[in-house]
């Protein structure tokens, strides 16, 4: 089923009147059929069907703006020289 | 006397010719050498040398013998040349085979000596071999192999040796091969130590000259000396770490090098540098990563890479730093939230739903549940489905409609809905007024014009998907995959709803059991079977069963798959699975449960009832009728259902003249005992009675002891039903008598009670005496006894003895 507020074009908290302009002006620019529109308008104006409907609004998760890390870790030097390749010499 | 001389000369003539013969000089040779008397016994084979065939391979032999007694090893070296140098004298082919075997022992022997002269000696040890090689092995060929793999076993001891000596002055390259050639004779001599040895010292000579190596023989490198892996695996530490492949440096120091030395804690201060510089590039990249985000000129990709990795990288600082670790996941969220937007705007509903799925607890959140949902109905209005992914989809599209706090949510973001209230009266997702905390503008009042239902609107939502899964899957299979998934899942969920009171989160068995929230719900179906008997909660939670194996639900579940087994044994007619499945236990199991023991006859009853109306003539189903009544304790109407079978099967059978009438006697038996009031089946089962008495009767049954044997124990289980419908068998009795009496014979012979009886009974031919017993059994059987009193009975008495009725019989 199409999102009957997109065939309208109104927005979620459209009320009565609006919704009812919005089909006039929806039939005018006839990017839906009739029906469609006939439909989406009965939709919005039942209470029930029209939760429905809203319930295809993805719900806004609330959460803060990041902000850039504070890094308190500092590079550190690999010095492989200090190595002994030879410090386990089984030949010795 | 001159007759007598030349007699002698000729006898001492032919004497002396006869101890010249080739064969007479070679026994004496073979005595001599059995005798250990090489030396007299090559005296003779060398004068018979060219004249006997074996004598060159005899002589060998004493010559090889001899060197075999000598102590020294020249003079043994001496004698066995002195066999192989006969080969040139020997000119008789047949000499030379029977030699060959001789000559290629002293070879051997020579080939010994000259190895234990080699031994550490490659050169020695080479030659040697090239001996062997070219020696005549003739019958000693193990002999040789074997000593030639002695050699190599020496050869691969001396170059690895020489190989150490190579790698001690830093001839790599030479080491190498010596190590290869060490190893290629270790293999050749099952010389393991060296073999492994090799392989290790290869390895190392191999670091030693910085060669890229691959440690594809590590199982051989794990054999080796304990100090050579170890310099192994430190030089391989080292040249990973300067090639900066640090986290295989890291396997190799943890697996190999787990012991304590300051020269390892080196390695290990290394690695943690660099897992510590890596960690300080991570969080510069995720910064770098975040400026980009807000400049919008992060790609969905890239935040996707950058949230994914987020878990990895804070747990790879969380070692240098706790709290820089914390910061790292508390931006997740924020960015969760920003690709699942991304995903959703885009309808990328696959993307959104895998995110999801991977967010902890995310059904917790009834934004994120019913995001969920959202992108399940979209991935399905798409068209999306296929055989993988329908359960996840359907299963998060259903328990995010179901829950009552999602639609509540819906609530949030409009103002459209100010002047109304909700109720919650009517919704799906809970049976009570369970929830413990609702908005100011939900209750739970009748529903009206002003007051919306927020059922209406929960069921408004699964029609319209129910109308795309029906309508718009095209393939046919996958469409009925997914409407029966979508049933099964819609009613495992309404069933917990209308049981459960408390505030759970309710979902379907698909989505409970794959998110581990399964044994939840169960331990409330549990408590409510404990608090109220209420076996529809056991039921209810059966499609929930996962691991939950000590909950009371899951005992319902096994009495529950207990039955189907049952039910599938009879379907297979298998009774050796329907007799194992007939236990204490299992009965127990379905005793436990009303609604499962008190529906268990009629599942049975059903099963048995397809089976004959696919075969009503299936002896088999006799005895799986038999093997099913004790899994039911109420069983009437399986034992009808059973005795009708039976007699059904034994008119049909004997009349078709399949069975014989023992047989249909034996079945009705057991039929009679399970309904010995049923009048179709004692009528029958008489009948029965009486064919069989007959057929003893005509001489037509070699069943004569099996049958008497039944009817004795008729005789003491005589059913209500059954003495009202006895008569037959007296009638029959009677027309017997009558038949026997106008055929002129005294029919109180046959009587058990009259005095001609008792007084000549003795006299009765065998025919007559079987005649008797089995009109005897036709009286007893046929409870005629009772039908004559005892006054009765006297008065045939005293008129059989012609005696008054004052007389007394005796």
């Amino acid at each position: 089923m199409k999102n009957p507020y997109r065939i309208l074009e109104i927005t979620q908290d459209a009320d009565k009147a609006e919704i009812m302009k919005a089909q006039i002006l929806a039939m005018k620019r006839k990017e839906f059929s009739l029906q469609e529109i006939a439909v989406a308008a009965k939709q919005l104006l039942d209470p029930a069907k029209r939760l429905a409907a809203d319930f295809m609004f993805p719900a806004k998760i609330k959460v803060r703006r990041i902000q850039p890390i504070q890094n308190t870790l500092n590079y550190q030097e690999i010095n492989l020289n200090s190595l002994n390749e030879n410090a386990f010499d089984s030949l010795k | 006397m001159e007759v007598i001389i030349v007699l002698v000369i000729i006898a001492v003539v032919g004497y002396f010719i006869y101890q010249s013969l080739p064969n007479t000089k070679f026994e004496k040779a073979q005595n001599l050498f059995n005798a250990q008397n090489y030396n007299d016994a090559i005296d003779i084979l060398n004068a018979i040398f060219e004249k006997h065939v074996d004598a060159p391979a005899k002589l060998a032999e004493c010559k090889l013998k001899l060197g075999q007694q000598s102590s020294g090893k020249s003079e043994k070296i001496k004698y066995f040349n002195e066999v192989t140098a006969l080969r040139k004298k020997i000119s008789n082919s047949a000499s030379v085979t029977k030699f060959e075997s001789i000559e290629a022992i002293a070879l051997f022997e020579i080939a010994k000596i000259q190895y234990e002269e080699a031994k550490g000696d490659i050169d020695k040890l080479n030659q040697n071999i090239k001996f062997i090689d070219t020696a005549n092995k003739k019958g000693s060929e193990t002999d040789f192999a074997s000593l030639k793999k002695n050699h190599f076993y020496y050869l691969a001891d001396s170059h690895f040796k020489k190989a150490t000596e190579k790698e001690k002055s830093d001839k790599l390259s030479e080491a190498i091969q010596q190590y290869n050639t060490a190893k290629d004779y270790a293999e050749k001599s099952d010389n393991k130590a060296i073999q492994y040895n090799s392989v290790a010292r290869i390895t190392i000579c191999q670091l030693k000259r910085n060669d890229k190596i691959n440690l594809n023989n590590v199982s051989e490198i794990g054999n080796s000396d304990k100090n050579f892996q170890r310099e192994l695996y430190y030089r391989y530490a080292i040249q990973l770490l300067k090639n900066k492949e640090f986290s295989e440096a890291e396997k190799i120091i943890t697996s190999h090098l787990n012991f304590q030395s300051s020269e390892i804690d080196k390695l290990n201060e290394i690695l943690r540098a660099e897992k510590n510089n890596n960690a300080v590039k991570r969080v510069e990249e995720i910064n770098t990563s975040i400026e980009k985000l807000y400049r919008n000129s992060l790609s969905t990709e890239e935040l996707k890479a950058l949230y994914e990795s987020l878990d990895t990288t804070a747990n790879e600082v969380k070692v240098f730093d706790e709290q820089l670790s914390e910061r790292i996941s508390a931006i997740k969220p924020t960015l969760f939230n920003r690709l699942l937007t991304h995903y959703i705007s885009a309808e990328q509903y696959g993307n959104a739903i895998t995110i999801i799925h991977k967010f902890p607890k995310f059904w917790e959140s009834p934004e994120l549940l019913k995001n969920l949902g959202i992108c399940c109905y979209g991935y399905t209005a798409k068209g999306l489905l296929t055989e993988r992914n329908y359960q996840i989809v359907i299963s998060g599209w259903l328990t995010s409609v179901f829950s009552d706090k999602v639609i509540l949510k819906s609530l949030d973001d409009t103002t459209w809905d100010d002047n109304y209230t909700f109720s919650l009266a009517e919704a799906i997702g809970s049976n009570y007024s369970q929830h413990d905390e609702i908005p100011d503008n939900v209750n739970y009042d009748e529903i009206s014009e002003t007051n919306i239902s927020i059922g209406a609107t929960q069921k408004e939502l699964l029609q319209q998907f129910e109308a795309i899964i029906h309508k718009e899957i095209q393939d046919s299979n996958l469409s009925k995959l997914v409407n029966d998934f979508y049933d099964k899942e819609k009613e495992a969920i309404e069933k917990i709803i209308e049981v459960i009171e408390t505030d759970i989160f309710f979902a379907t068995p698909y989505f409970a059991k794959s998110n581990g929230i399964n044994n939840e719900i169960i331990e409330e179906l549990d408590n409510d079977y404990h608090n109220y008997s209420n076996e529809n909660a056991l039921e209810a939670g059966v499609p929930y069963i996962k691991n939950s194996n000590s909950s009371v639900v899951y005992q319902y579940f096994l009495a529950n798959d207990l039955i189907d087994r049952v039910i599938t044994a009879i379907n297979n007619e298998n009774l050796v699975a329907l007799k194992s499945l007939n236990t204490k236990d299992n009965k127990q199991w379905i005793e436990k449960f009303d609604n499962i023991s008190s529906s268990v006859e009629d599942k049975i009853f059903n099963a048995i009832a397809n089976k004959i109306s696919e075969d009503d003539e299936n002896e088999k189903l006799i005895s799986l009728m038999e093997e099913c009544f004790s899994f039911s304790s109420q069983n009437e109407k399986l034992k009808h259902q059973y005795s009708n079978y039976v007699a059904n099967y034994c008119i049909s059978k004997v009349n078709d003249e399949e069975i014989d009438n023992f047989k249909a006697l034996s079945l009705m038996k057991r039929a009679y005992l399970r309904s010995p009031n049923n009048p179709r089946i004692v009528k029958n089962f008489i009948t029965l009675i009486r064919f069989n008495l007959l057929d003893i009767l005509n001489d037509r049954s070699r069943n004569m002891n099996d049958i008497y044997s039944i009817l004795d124990w008729v005789k003491n289980n005589m059913s209500q039903t059954y003495k009202q419908n006895s008569s037959e068998l007296s009638k029959a009795r009677r027309e017997i008598l009558k038949q026997i009496k106008q055929a002129g014979v005294d029919i109180s012979l046959f009587d058990d009670n009259s005095i001609t009886s008792i007084l000549s009974g003795t006299s009765l031919n065998s025919q007559g005496i079987k005649m008797k017993k089995v009109l005897t059994y036709l009286k007893e059987l046929g409870n005629e006894q009772e039908s004559e009193n005892p006054l009765d009975r006297l008065r045939k008495l005293r008129q059989q003895l012609n005696l008054g009725n004052d007389d007394l019989p005796f």
